[in-house]
């Protein structure tokens, strides 16, 4: 017996037959989704990197007397870091078994899988939904730590030279401030550097640089919005 | 019912797949078009048995048969059926866990006019067998991501991109994985022989 006739009759008498072709195109309609949903989780990531950056003030660290690096790795959104490192991943795993994804080398298929997040995820920090995000995570996800509040125990270190609250009283050179951990100051500001932006009224929320001048007295050489230049994180009370 | 070689003739590849899918004798015109090419790679990649490299071919088209529908028609498809061949092959030498050891694989003479050599001077009959013999040596006892490149640019004579969709691999890393194999073939040339 011929060799092609011995493998129809092994096709027949084994009863093997072609496995549909919905089973491939689903197989590829799953990889494709699978890099879709990833480069966008992985650009949401990103997005909330972005906005953790925007909200460090990462030179401040340069002028703490300790624990630096501690204190630096410690405000690095490695949640998300890790997040968008996984997505990336899975983005490229499956590219590269979606049909011809074997065309493109590694360095390419990062490359563009990064390119593609970083894209995304500028235009939605840009838009505002990685602030949105990153507080509804902090909302219903307990263990996790917020970017609001690394940014609260950076600025909560008077010994340091670092404090922020919320202006509850202001007079003339000084105004009370009710730290985030309840603790009332009396802050002197007459030879603070003050931005325009920085209203000193009740509800104004500020970070301020200077020294502890006694107990519950702190003297601020620098006074500055706390949400950024732009937010300035008024959240006033009527 | 077996359809004789003029029939098979007469349809190209893709024709025969649809005709397959329609009647399974048609099937057997895509082995025999490709029975004998295939099974040649098969004893180079190292299944040097007669018998054994037939039973490769055959569990090969069995899978090729299966997977018909998964067939990209914008690939060559003898690119496709060397791919599963290839697998077929490895995954039988794995199985014998004595892959590359003591193995000769079948011989083009042209070979080594495509393989660079420094030492190029001696042209006799002789001479020229005996580095046949001594070539087919040196490429069994590559590395496997050398050898298959080795054997499917200079043996098989693949382009570039074929051996990319044989292999699953970029265009970049077939040229460099080409261009290494050359290299390790000229180092181990240099070794005397014992």
């Amino acid at each position: 017996m011929k060799p092609s006739e011995k493998l129809i009759q092994t096709i027949r008498e084994q009863g093997v037959t072609p496995v549909p072709r919905w089973r491939f195109t689903l197989k590829n309609v799953l990889l494709w989704s699978a890099f879709a949903a990833a480069s966008l989780l992985g650009a949401l990531a990103f997005s909330i990197i972005l906005f953790a950056v925007q909200q460090t003030d990462f030179q401040v660290i340069s002028h703490l007397s300790h624990s630096r690096l501690e204190l630096f790795l410690g405000l690095l959104p490695f949640f998300w870091i890790i997040l968008l490192i996984i997505f990336l991943i899975i983005a490229i795993y499956s590219v590269q078994y979606a049909p011809k994804g074997y065309k493109l080398t590694l360095a390419r298929l990062v490359g563009y899988s990064a390119a593609l997040s970083i894209l995304l995820g500028t235009l939605f920090f840009i838009g505002g939904g990685a602030q949105r995000i990153e507080q509804a995570f902090a909302v219903n996800v307990g263990l996790y730590e917020s970017i609001q509040e690394k940014k609260i125990k950076l600025w909560s270190m008077p010994e340091e030279g670092y404090l922020s609250g919320e202006i509850e009283q202001t007079s003339l050179g000084a105004f009370q401030l009710k730290d985030f951990e309840g603790q009332l100051w009396t802050v002197e500001y007459k030879k603070a550097f003050i931005p325009p932006v920085v209203l000193l009224e009740r509800g104004e929320k500020v970070k301020l640089i200077g020294t502890i001048a006694g107990p519950g007295r702190f003297v601020a050489t620098e006074v500055r919005p706390w949400g950024g230049l732009e937010r300035n994180g008024r959240e006033r009370r009527k | 019912m077996h359809f004789t070689k003029d029939i098979c003739r007469q349809l190209s590849d893709l024709e025969i797949i649809h005709k397959s899918l329609e009647q399974v004798d048609y099937f057997s015109c895509l082995y025999e078009r490709y029975e004998a090419s295939l099974l040649r790679y098969v004893k180079r990649m190292g299944v040097v048995a007669e018998e054994e490299a037939q039973d490769v071919l055959q569990e090969a088209f069995i899978k090729i048969w299966k997977n018909l529908h998964a067939f990209d028609p914008s690939l060559k498809l003898s690119s496709w059926l060397y791919r599963i061949v290839h697998n077929q092959a490895i995954s039988c030498l794995r199985k014998k866990q004595s892959f590359g050891k003591g193995r000769e694989t079948d011989f083009d003479e042209g070979l080594l006019a495509h393989i660079p050599d420094d030492d190029s001077g001696e042209n006799s009959p002789e001479a020229l067998e005996e580095k046949d013999q001594r070539t087919r040596e040196l490429i069994d006892q590559l590395p496997l991501p050398y050898k298959e490149v080795i054997v499917l640019k200079f043996l098989e004579d693949l382009s570039y991109e074929e051996i990319s969709d044989v292999l699953k691999i970029p265009e970049g890393t077939v040229a460099t994985r080409i261009n290494r194999a050359k290299k390790a073939l000229r180092k181990l040339s240099a070794q005397p022989t014992f």
